[in-house]
């Protein structure tokens, strides 16, 4: 009888049970998709590095390194004097060309075991002089190959003395030594990766110590591969984005049940008085709000699966898109619909029956989250997981104020002036903070973010562009082919349409054995000032990227030791962008002696009032040289930088709709449950056009006091995410321009959003749980 | 003397639809009210006395006969009106005392009481709003919102609002349902006497006995109303 009536009310308010239904669904969609695009991203990056050399955590350099050096390390490992390893394998890893073909030849101990991830088997007859390749070098060389794997492009991978054979090495040669480190928490950050992909980048790597003499250099996974690593930085960045949008996810599933209970009340709370037990009541509304979690999940999977396609096809057209719906997807979205909707349910099931007490856990809790953020933000070890902690933890913080905010707010209500019907609507958004504080917490949150984020990048942008008016000071960039580029050099080529040629040659240098690009081209004035340097550089001296500095933690007028020579740091520029740490010196200075057998042509800059002559001329001349003017690397570059952020424009764009939603949800909810109050203005006369003003009013109402807690919390965590996040993440520190357009824009959007939450109408037909006529 | 009818009532009839069921809530009913002069509605629950309410506010649509109240030498046919002309002509000529939440929780006193001069735009009336609540024993709480207010306090402040623009009709659906003996004996008499006093008429329904006895008139509804066309008994006042 009860779950009849329980039907027929769920029959009578088909609005309100299907805003519920899409409530939920739009959460589990944005849980969906961010997780989707950001486990799509991860893939990407783990492409970069071989499947063969996964397993690896960090490796071991050394000076002409052989397999004596590595019996000897093998030999103490065995011994236990190296407790901290458990696992170590010789590798050969080098770039050869190999019948035309630019291969990097990757040799390690196959005689452990063949490769198996992600490969598959070609060869009949497997060869023990084969190689396995990736899919670009498939029916291009002439060796046999055993199967196919899952590397980046012109990757090769044999045994060890195969790879010997091919590179032309003598057998006692070795490149490093990979390593597998113990991690006491290596399993929890494997599952909070399948959780949440892209957050592992977030974890503090452990540097470890290891009993071996000063020769030996310990190189992480991240230094080996900073490609790699950058991109799971911008990825953190996403993921950690996708934590905020979680949250506000989250926020609106527990609005929906909020809600639902707050319809169905009436109901429960007459046939309480009937004599039907409180358990027995939650539990139909359990059993109601876990039916329609588990429907909105199954919608937004499919909805979220949908999204994320979009947002990857928007965000890079030209690659395929290869989207994984695996189990801890589903994991993701029916936990979050179920979990949140049931426990919020209980929770708001609890408090409607007037049980809570007045607790100091609240306050206790807010203070220990606002030392913990502080801390995390001034202590750079933290790491980027520490600075997104801050983030969450002040977004809890916020949360939790908006509820005394309304109360204070409503008791200085009275002096709100202008039209009643202003004052009657404004005042309706501070009236019901029970009902409307978790809906106002979210979009607070959803502005929040639109606003740190919108901060970083202007400020992002403003700086990168800054760097590019300085850096782009050439019209023309030759690059491209190294033959063609050394023959331009060597015929001292001139020509009359060029006012200035800059050569730049480059090679890779480990210092304290990190990796590292070293420039050398004529420090001159004119080429100085494009780092920011005054003055010609003196040919003792050296300029590190800001990454560099960050990497060695070292300062201008520090000495710094590359390739046995020491020189002096004079100054450090910044280095957006750069993949790679990167140092910069003049043609004269005595590295460029000491490393001149190693150094390579890199590009040829030019300076000219004709570049599309000059463009021309060269193209003639040098066919396979690659010709960029200046105009186009700008309008590249700022293209390619906008459409890195692309996807954090939509994925704030989702969380607002869905912080939107949730207000709206709240707002119909209080409506219906104040029918008698919209009858009494009805009676007094109120039109059509007026019951407009007075719901615009309520929504710029909860827009205003959403944006009060929105944004001091933005410039919060655009502060954060410029001076905490940036430079832990990526080593490059950016300046905080408080835009007032990235302010307006965001305040306006959450302003709109909470609008077109008042205004929005759908279900005023419907009665309350209990119609009267 | 006779005075002339300000509120005529013309067989009029009012029905709901509960599913494929039609209810007859109000069928044939005629009677009229002189300006200055009440009438009580008494009768039992689901007679329509709060239908008939509705429909001279205007909030409700006949289905068939006509309503009219004459407005300073106009007169208003409500079966001629739409909803949006029905709803201007409430605004400005109808005063609405309800049983339960009469005001605006979140307008204080004087909001609520000055918001139908607001509405109307009569800024002189506003000034009025005070002295009125005043007269009500209620100027120590002026700038307070309802939800600090009793019951008694909260029916007052209703009672001001309805008639602050002197309006021509007063509609009142038991004011006094929800009151103590004490409050509801002070609002009865500030509704009949101030409407006597300001030739408002006033239309009141009521489950009490007392209270009906004070109108002139009193009109009965009953559920057979069907079958037997209401009793509408004159009474000296």
């Amino acid at each position: 009888m009860i779950a009849l009536a329980l039907l027929r009310f769920l029959a009578r308010t088909p609005w309100s049970t299907a805003m519920a239904l899409i409530g939920m669904a739009l959460g589990v969609t944005s849980i969906v998709s961010v997780h989707l695009v950001s486990a799509s991203i991860s893939s990407r990056l783990d492409g970069l590095v071989p499947g063969a050399l996964a397993e690896y955590s960090h490796y071991l350099h050394r000076d002409n390194l052989n397999t004596a050096d590595y019996f000897a390390l093998r030999k103490k490992w065995r011994a236990g004097t190296l407790p901290a390893i458990t696992q170590l394998s010789p590798l050969v890893d080098e770039t050869t060309t190999i019948e035309g073909q630019s291969v990097r030849v990757l040799g390690a101990d196959l005689l452990a075991g063949p490769p198996s991830n992600g490969t598959t088997d070609l060869a009949e007859q497997f060869s023990w002089n084969g190689a396995w390749v990736d899919q670009s070098l498939k029916g291009q060389l002439s060796i046999p190959i055993n199967g196919i794997i899952d590397a980046p492009k012109g990757t090769l991978l044999a045994d060890i003395a195969t790879a010997h054979d091919l590179l032309g090495w003598p057998t006692n040669q070795l490149s490093y030594v990979g390593l597998t480190l113990g991690n006491a928490f290596a399993g929890t950050i494997e599952t909070a990766e399948k959780l949440l992909p892209g957050f592992g980048a977030g974890f503090p790597s452990a540097k470890p110590t290891l009993n071996l003499a000063p020769e030996w250099q310990l190189v992480s996974n991240a230094e080996q591969y900073p490609a790699r690593e950058f991109g799971k930085s911008i990825l953190f960045n996403i993921s950690a984005l996708g934590m905020l949008a979680l949250l506000v996810a989250w926020l609106l599933i527990y609005q929906v049940a909020v809600s639902w209970l707050r319809r169905l009340w009436p109901v429960f709370d007459r046939l309480h008085v009937l004599g039907v037990e409180w358990q027995q009541l939650r539990a139909y509304f359990l059993f109601s709000i876990g039916l329609i979690a588990i429907l909105a999940a199954a919608l937004g999977l499919a909805a979220g699966w949908l999204l994320a396609s979009w947002l990857l096809e928007m965000a890079s057209p030209e690659q395929e898109i290869n989207l994984q719906m695996d189990r801890w997807v589903i994991f993701k979205a029916v936990g979050s619909a179920v979990a949140v909707g049931l426990l919020g349910g209980t929770w708001a099931f609890h408090r409607s029956k007037g049980k809570t007490s007045r607790s100091y856990l609240p306050a206790i809790l807010t203070i220990l989250l606002l030392t913990a953020a502080t801390w995390c933000v001034f202590q750079p070890q933290t790491g980027i997981a520490g600075g997104f902690f801050a983030i969450a933890a002040l977004s809890l913080v916020a949360s939790q104020t908006i509820a005394p905010l309304l109360i204070l707010l409503k008791r200085g209500a009275s002096v709100i002036r202008g039209s009643y019907l202003l004052r009657i609507g404004v005042r309706e958004a501070l009236w019901h903070p029970a009902e409307l504080s978790v809906a106002l917490a979210g979009l607070s949150l959803a502005i929040a973010t639109a606003i740190g984020v919108a901060l970083m990048v202007d400020s992002f942008r403003v700086d990168f562009s800054q760097m590019l008016d300085h850096r782009l000071k050439y019209d023309l960039i030759a690059q491209g082919d190294k033959a063609a580029l050394g023959k331009f050099v060597t015929t001292k080529n001139t020509t009359k349409l060029a006012d200035r040629i800059q050569v730049y040659r480059n090679t890779d240098v480990r210092v304290n054995g990190l990796s590292m690009e070293l420039n050398f081209t004529r420090m001159d004035t004119f080429e100085s000032s494009r780092y920011g340097y005054n003055g010609a550089l003196d040919s003792r001296d050296i300029l590190l990227s800001e990454q560099a500095a960050r990497s060695l933690q070292l300062s201008v007028g520090d000495p710094l030791t590359v390739a046995g020579k020491t020189i002096k740091i004079s100054g450090i520029f910044s280095s957006f962008g750069d993949l790679k740490p990167r140092l910069i010196a003049d043609d004269r200075n005595p590295l460029a002696n000491a490393l001149a057998a190693e150094l390579e042509v890199d590009s040829v800059a030019f300076k000219s009032d004709r570049p599309e002559a000059l463009t021309a001329g060269l193209r003639t001349q040098f066919p396979l040289l690659e010709l960029r003017l200046q105009s186009d690397i700008r309008r590249v570059a700022l293209k390619t930088f906008d459409q890195t952020f692309a996807i954090t424009t939509v994925l704030i764009t989702i969380a607002l709709l869905v912080a939107a939603i949730s207000v709206y949800i709240a707002v119909t909810t209080m409506r219906l449950n104040r029918q008698t109050g919209r009858l009494l203005l009805n009676t007094l006369g109120i039109n059509r056009t007026e019951q407009l003003m007075m719901n615009v009013a309520l929504g710029a109402g909860l827009g205003l006091v959403a944006i009060i807690i929105a944004l001091p919390l933005g410039l919060m965590f655009g502060w954060i995410l410029c001076n905490v996040i940036n430079p832990r993440a990526f080593g490059w520190t950016i300046e905080l321009q408080l835009s007032a357009e990235a302010l307006l824009q965001s305040c306006s959007l959450g302003m709109l959003a909470a609008i077109a939450a008042g205004i929005l109408q759908g279900g005023d037909h419907e009665e309350g749980a209990f119609g009267g006529r | 003397m006779i005075k002339p009818a300000a509120l005529n009532v013309k067989k009029i009839s009012k029905h709901y639809q509960d599913g494929g069921r039609q209810i007859d809530v109000i069928r044939d009913l005629s009677f009229s009210v002189a300006a200055g002069e009440s009438l009580s509605v008494t009768g039992p629950s689901g007679s329509g006395k709060s239908t008939l309410l509705n429909l001279l506010a205007g909030l409700l649509e006949l289905d068939d006969g006509d309503m009219s109240l004459e407005l300073k030498g106009k007169i208003f046919s409500y079966r001629a009106a739409n909803e949006r002309s029905r709803t201007a002509f409430r605004r400005q000529y109808i005063g609405y005392v309800y049983q339960f939440f009469n005001l605006v929780p979140t307008l204080t006193v004087l909001e609520n009481v000055r918001l139908p001069a607001r509405l109307n735009q009569q800024p002189e009336l506003e000034r009025h709003a005070a002295t009125l609540l005043g007269d009500f024993g209620l100027s120590a709480r002026l700038h307070d919102f309802p939800e600090t207010l009793s019951g008694g306090e909260q029916q007052r402040v209703a009672v001001a609002r309805a008639l602050l623009l002197k309006p021509p009709l007063l509609l009142a659906d038991e004011p006094t349902g929800n009151l103590d003996i004490e409050n509801s004996n002070l609002v009865a008499d500030l509704l009949f006497s101030s409407c006597r006093e300001q030739n408002i008429s006033l239309v009141l329904a009521t489950h009490s006995t007392e209270v009906a006895t004070m109108a002139d008139t009193r009109l009965h509804l009953d559920t057979e109303l069907q079958q037997n066309p209401p009793s509408q008994d004159r009474q000296s006042p």
